[in-house]
């Protein structure tokens, strides 16, 4: 189904764009953030100098003066650093918020319109929620990154004019340290990930064995099931503790590599310094910042793994923004004036053969077919999603390919099997706009036979309803459905299969109520093998094959053996 | 069906005292990974104080002008710290982890069983949500701060204790002067605390309604597009997603006030450090490398007090994850011991009635007996009472009045295994569980084989298209899996009760949820299922009453008729007229 409609590109972001667009839809919060936080890095590094300093002026000469005005050195610089990052930090946290908001919608309105590729919704989810996320953090990246570059920057210029040994030692040793520790890094991260898959799949079963306690319990597998989970549970236990231990490794490793580092730089700074040729105040301060200066180093690796993780997500949602989307409708408005009859002229799909049909205003008519794959079709071709390789179908004369939109979505109201009640309460699942009086909701309530789904919870219609309508049974939702379609009430309504899940008692009162609704002129096609809606249809179309065999009422077609073994089951 | 019941009555939270007294039991099991990682912690906290100190013995050599040679000592001392450090930090985390990752997994282990092992009555008054929350978010709240908050708290902790004693022991008033910058960073956590747990409660929250919209809106798309409300629906994802950003913006502000009250507290000790070692410097009471290792020290601390206050209440919402897990773990186990029951299979309602909610019954003085190899049908409109008399007669739930008998023996006095084993269920509500179909009809005898898995398949009519599944029988199904029809996955559903092959069978419109294909294939393993069992088969179509034994017509919670399809249909009664309607004759 779905070949053959037209399809057209929207005109979608590059893959560039979407990762870039984090910086440059966000220019100004881009553009003073960043040098906030290059202004917070920067006080970070003067800290330890600022401390040797104060040794060198004031603690080893004993002068108050030079020893105060050092301390107001401290305190400013501390509040520059601070206020640097708070507001550097949340201009940027601005951006990425906007940002990833942004995305999240353009995916979401991506994801409700039909496509010829359809993703499952797991798939969308991860796309509008981590990919997003993924992708705005590109701003925090771009801001630590540059703070990082300038901070090293200036503390190799510092270092070199101090002296040059230690600073080709410092700098060259320090990113070496980094990168040893970086060496085993991967071997971490492939353990984390494998941990935390094991985690995930202990916490999946533990939900999926409560989501199914009822069938669990009807038939005594409770114990079972607790022995299943613990097999997973001690899984996941060895392997959380081999990542811990990987953890521990790699924890020692940087301890012992930036400890030997700094007796490598402690024994250098201590010669110079006793040959006279470095300041005691140089002396503290070359420590602090080889301490310090690990971070922008490891910051700067960890960065570039961030950003090949961003580049990926914009991958992924340019793809996704860029699949084609089916266009439905074209120019033609429906003529006033016509009746809104709803016909099938000579349609002939890959599951359907010159199918003639007609339901005109104020007509049941009913659809059986012995193949779902003939109902996927018929149903495929009334929502739009497919179009007949030769025939026409049309709606009040006018073919639904060319049927403007608006129009088709004033008159026609297909309804798939699968509807299910939205989020809310009873009420909005039928009635989402609170447009109907009480006696209009009556009315739609007992012609779905509905009533006794608001009876069934002490809140009545206010009862609340999840998503999908997961905390109501299969029959409860299909009558939500019906009375939703009903309180719609459109020119032309079409159902499938509504009602499934629905007892053979109260089946028969929604066939009536079908019934009692024709006097409003509706056009109602009800594609069914239900015996009960078959028999309360004017009459029926009978496919088989994917051919019309016969057209008549429910009651004369019992006659025929092969009808009655296809419907009555 | 769901009982209708306003009050939600919670599972048990433990008090903090029975909490801790759980978790010291398991602990003390393993006192060999408790006292490695408590030692290997301690030795970690010991090392790192080794290196400012040894950094103000150079300071003082420089200053006293001592000889090159002399620094060989100090720098030593770095060099053997970091290989102390590192190989104790190595068996910290894995031994910490040896030692309290078996207690979280057996207690998610327990938390599972006693959940699964709730009575109804129990699982309807808490309700699935509260039961998934503690087997879902509590858990991986404590798993997660077992993974990240406990290691990262546990090493500043060390690092903190140590460099404070480092301080008094290079002198007890620098030590002092350390312990004055105490308050500025307790006033810090102290703004912090009361304002971080209802943002980020609140962050959580809109998190949860935003990724709520998000999937309602995914997966519904084609319901939204049929009813042309992807306005509305987008809106909706708007509106929270907004509401979500905003929240993050406010959590991030106070994260940052925060930071901001912390480096006040950390300008502030730094000040003093220095003054301290000024004043005591020109008082010849300490050297100037002593006032050096101080600053160094206080310097180095940075880190470990922000990690330590920055997992503060990470560790505070662990502790609230772990009440309710003892609370439900401590819960008594059940009785699973499964008894016979020997005599005919007759089950035998008698004079029940019930009542979901005081006050509202909705079954009156219902009798009934189902012979031993029966099959009786229930008809009537939804409301009338089916599903409760299924669940009655299943043992699932206890009537208000009257008594249930099974194969002569009343149904409270034999333990819940028994009767599980005996009565089978199958409900519409259709569930497949994760793993493949192996793992799905295993749950209901774990010893099958192969041979006896495809029997089951085969009574029911599955086997062929089994077969067909890309790995047959190891085929991965359910959620991330191959996707299976409602029909499949209630054709599962019976392959279990044939494994099971208990002598009672109750279907309560098992066969509602088919939809539109493959309807009829669950029709005949559904009668395949009850063939030579006693059962009770609440039904969904009427051809389901046509072919059973009797029927039993409810409305509002009596039997109004009863007899076999033929007398009804004779009798011309409300079975009658349906019969005519349905079958249109």
């Amino acid at each position: 189904m779905g070949t053959g409609s037209r399809t057209a590109l929207a005109t979608a972001r590059t893959s560039r764009q979407i990762l870039f667009g984090p910086i440059t839809n966000n220019r100004r919060l881009v553009a003073s953030g960043t040098p906030l936080i290059v202004l917070w890095q920067m006080c970070e590094a003067l800290v330890p100098v600022m401390i040797g300093v104060t040794i060198d002026v004031g603690i080893e000469t004993g002068e108050l003066g030079p020893f105060l005005l050092s301390c107001l050195g401290i305190v400013v610089i501390f509040t520059f650093l601070s206020y640097g990052y708070r507001f550097g930090a949340t201009f940027m946290n601005r951006a990425v918020q906007l940002e990833s908001h942004r995305i999240r919608l353009e995916i979401a309105e991506k994801a409700v319109q039909p496509a010829d590729d359809p993703k499952l919704a797991g798939e969308w989810l991860s796309l509008a929620t981590s990919d997003a996320d993924k992708v705005s953090l590109l701003v925090r990246q771009f801001g630590f990154t540059v703070a990082s570059l300038v901070t090293v920057t200036a503390t190799a210029i510092y270092l070199a004019r101090t002296d040059m040994t230690l600073a080709l030692v410092i700098l060259f040793g320090l990113p070496v340290t980094v990168g040893i520790t970086q060496l085993v890094s991967p071997v971490v991260a492939r353990r984390t990930d494998r941990e935390q898959s094991a985690i995930a799949r202990v916490a999946g079963l533990g939900g999926d064995l409560v989501a199914g306690l009822r069938p669990l319990k009807g038939i005594g597998a409770e114990d079972a099931a607790s022995r299943r989970y613990r097999g997973a549970s001690q899984a996941a236990q060895a392997s959380s503790i081999v990542t811990a231990r990987s953890w521990g490794y790699m924890s020692g490793l940087t301890t012992l590599v930036s400890g030997l580092f700094l007796a490598v730089v402690a024994w250098l700074a201590g010669s110079k310094a006793i040959e006279g040729d470095l300041t005691l105040g140089e002396l503290v301060a070359i420590v602090g910042l080889t301490q310090f200066l690990a971070e922008p180093i490891s910051m700067l690796g960890a960065l570039s793994a961030q950003f090949a993780a961003s580049t990926a997500s914009a991958r992924r949602l340019h793809t996704a923004l860029a699949t084609p989307v089916r266009v439905r409708g074209g120019p033609d408005r429906l003529p006033p004036d016509t009746p809104r009859e709803l016909r099938l002229d000579g349609v002939t799909t890959t599951a359907l053969h010159g199918v003639d049909l007609r339901c005109g205003p104020g007509q049941l008519v009913a659809v059986a077919c012995d193949s779902p794959d003939s109902a996927d079709s018929l149903v495929a071709l009334l929502d739009g999603s497919a179009v007949p390789i030769s025939g026409t179908v049309s709606l009040a004369g006018v073919d639904l390919q060319t049927l403007a939109s608006v129009d088709r979505r004033a008159t026609l109201l297909v309804v798939p099997h699968e509807a299910n009640p939205p989020e809310g309460t009873i009420r909005s699942a039928i009635d989402p706009d609170a447009v109907l009086d009480a006696a209009t909701l009556d009315e739609v309530l007992t012609a779905s036979a509905a009533h006794d789904v608001v009876a069934a919870h002490h809140d009545g219609l206010d009862h609340a309803v999840r998503s999908g309508g997961s905390s109501l049974s299969g029959g409860q939702r299909q009558r939500l459905t019906i009375a939703r379609s009903l309180a719609v009430s459109p020119p032309v309504l079409v159902l499938r299969d509504p009602t499934t899940a629905i007892d053979a008692v109260t089946e028969q009162q929604i066939a009536r109520g079908l019934q009692g609704r024709l006097g409003r002129g509706t056009a109602t096609l009800v594609v069914t093998t239900s015996p009960t809606l078959l028999a309360a249809a004017d009459h029926v179309v009978w496919i088989r094959s994917g051919r019309v065999t016969r057209v008549a009422s429910h009651h004369v077609l019992q006659e025929d053996p092969t009808y009655r073994e296809e419907v009555l089951r | 069906m769901s009982a209708p019941g306003p009050a939600r009555e919670l599972l048990p939270v433990a008090t903090g005292r029975a909490t801790t007294r759980l978790l010291a039991r398991r602990f003390r099991r393993r006192p060999g990974a408790v006292s490695l990682a408590v030692t290997a912690f301690l030795l970690t906290g010991a090392a790192g104080i080794v290196a400012p100190r040894a950094l103000g013995e150079i300071v003082d050599l420089v200053q006293t002008g001592g000889d090159s040679g002399d620094l060989t000592l100090p720098v030593l001392a770095i060099a053997i710290a970091a290989v102390v450090g590192a190989l104790a930090a190595s068996v910290a985390v894995g031994a910490l982890a040896q030692a309290t990752i078996p207690v979280l997994a057996e207690l998610r282990e327990d938390v599972l069983d006693r959940s699964l092992h709730l009575d109804s009555g129990q699982l309807e008054k808490a309700g699935t949500g509260d039961v998934m929350a503690r087997v879902g978010d509590d858990v991986r709240t404590v798993t997660d701060s077992l993974d990240e908050a406990v290691p990262v708290l546990l090493t500043s902790l060390m690092a903190i204790v140590f460099t404070a004693g480092g301080l008094f022991a290079l002198d007890w008033r620098l030590g002092l002067a350390g312990a004055l910058a105490v308050p500025g960073y307790v006033t810090a956590l102290r703004w912090y605390l009361p304002r971080s747990g209802p943002v980020y409660r609140a962050e959580r929250v809109a998190q949860g309604e935003r990724a709520e919209a998000l999937m309602s809106t995914l997966e519904h798309a084609p319901t939204i597009r049929a009813f042309g409300r992807e306005e509305p629906a987008l809106g909706e994802i708007d509106r929270t997603s907004v509401n979500a950003r905003e929240l993050a913006l406010r959590t991030f502000w106070v994260l940052m006030r925060y930071g901001a009250r912390m480096n006040r507290a950390e300008a502030i000790g730094v000040v003093i450090i220095l003054t301290a070692g000024f004043v005591l410097v020109r008082g010849d009471v300490v050297t100037v490398g002593a006032a050096t290792a101080a600053a160094l020290y206080f310097h180095r601390l940075f880190n470990p007090i922000g990690g330590v206050l920055f997992v503060f209440d990470d560790v505070q919402s662990a502790g609230a994850s772990l009440t309710r897990l003892a609370g439900v773990a401590l819960l008594p186990e059940q009785d699973d011991r499964v008894g016979t029951l020997d005599g005919p299979a007759r089950l035998e309602l008698r004079g029940i009635g019930h009542a979901w909610e005081p006050g509202t019954p909705v079954l009156h003085e219902v009798d009934l007996v189902v012979e031993p190899g029966e099959r009786v049908a229930v008809v009537g409109a939804s409301g009338a009472g089916k599903s409760t008399v299924a669940a009655i007669a299943a043992g699932l739930t206890s009537p208000t009045s009257g008594r249930t008998f099974l194969a002569g023996h009343d149904v409270d006095d034999l333990g819940a295994a028994t009767v599980r084993r005996h009565v089978a269920v199958v409900s519409q509500e259709v569930h497949v569980f994760t793993g493949t179909v192996r793992d799905n009809l295993s749950l209901a005898d774990t010893q099958a084989d192969d041979d006896a898995l495809l029997a089951a398949l085969e009574v029911v009519g599955a086997r062929r298209w089994v077969a067909a599944l890309p790995e047959g029988l190891d085929t991965r199904v359910g959620s991330f899996g191959h996707a299976l029809t409602s029909a499949q996955a209630q054709q599962l559903a019976l392959a279990r009760v044939a494994l099971l092959d208990p002598p009672f069978v109750v279907l309560d419109e098992a066969t509602a949820e088919a939809g539109s294909s493959g309807a009829r294939d669950l029709e005949v393993a559904a009668s395949e299922i009850v063939r030579g069992r006693t059962a009770l088969v609440v039904a969904h179509r009427l051809t389901q009453a046509q072919s059973a034994d009797r029927v039993v017509v409810m409305d509002h919670g009596r039997i109004v008729e009863l007899g076999t399809h033929d007398e009804l249909v004779a009798a011309g009664g409300q079975y009658a007229t349906l019969w005519h309607a349905w079958s249109g004759s």
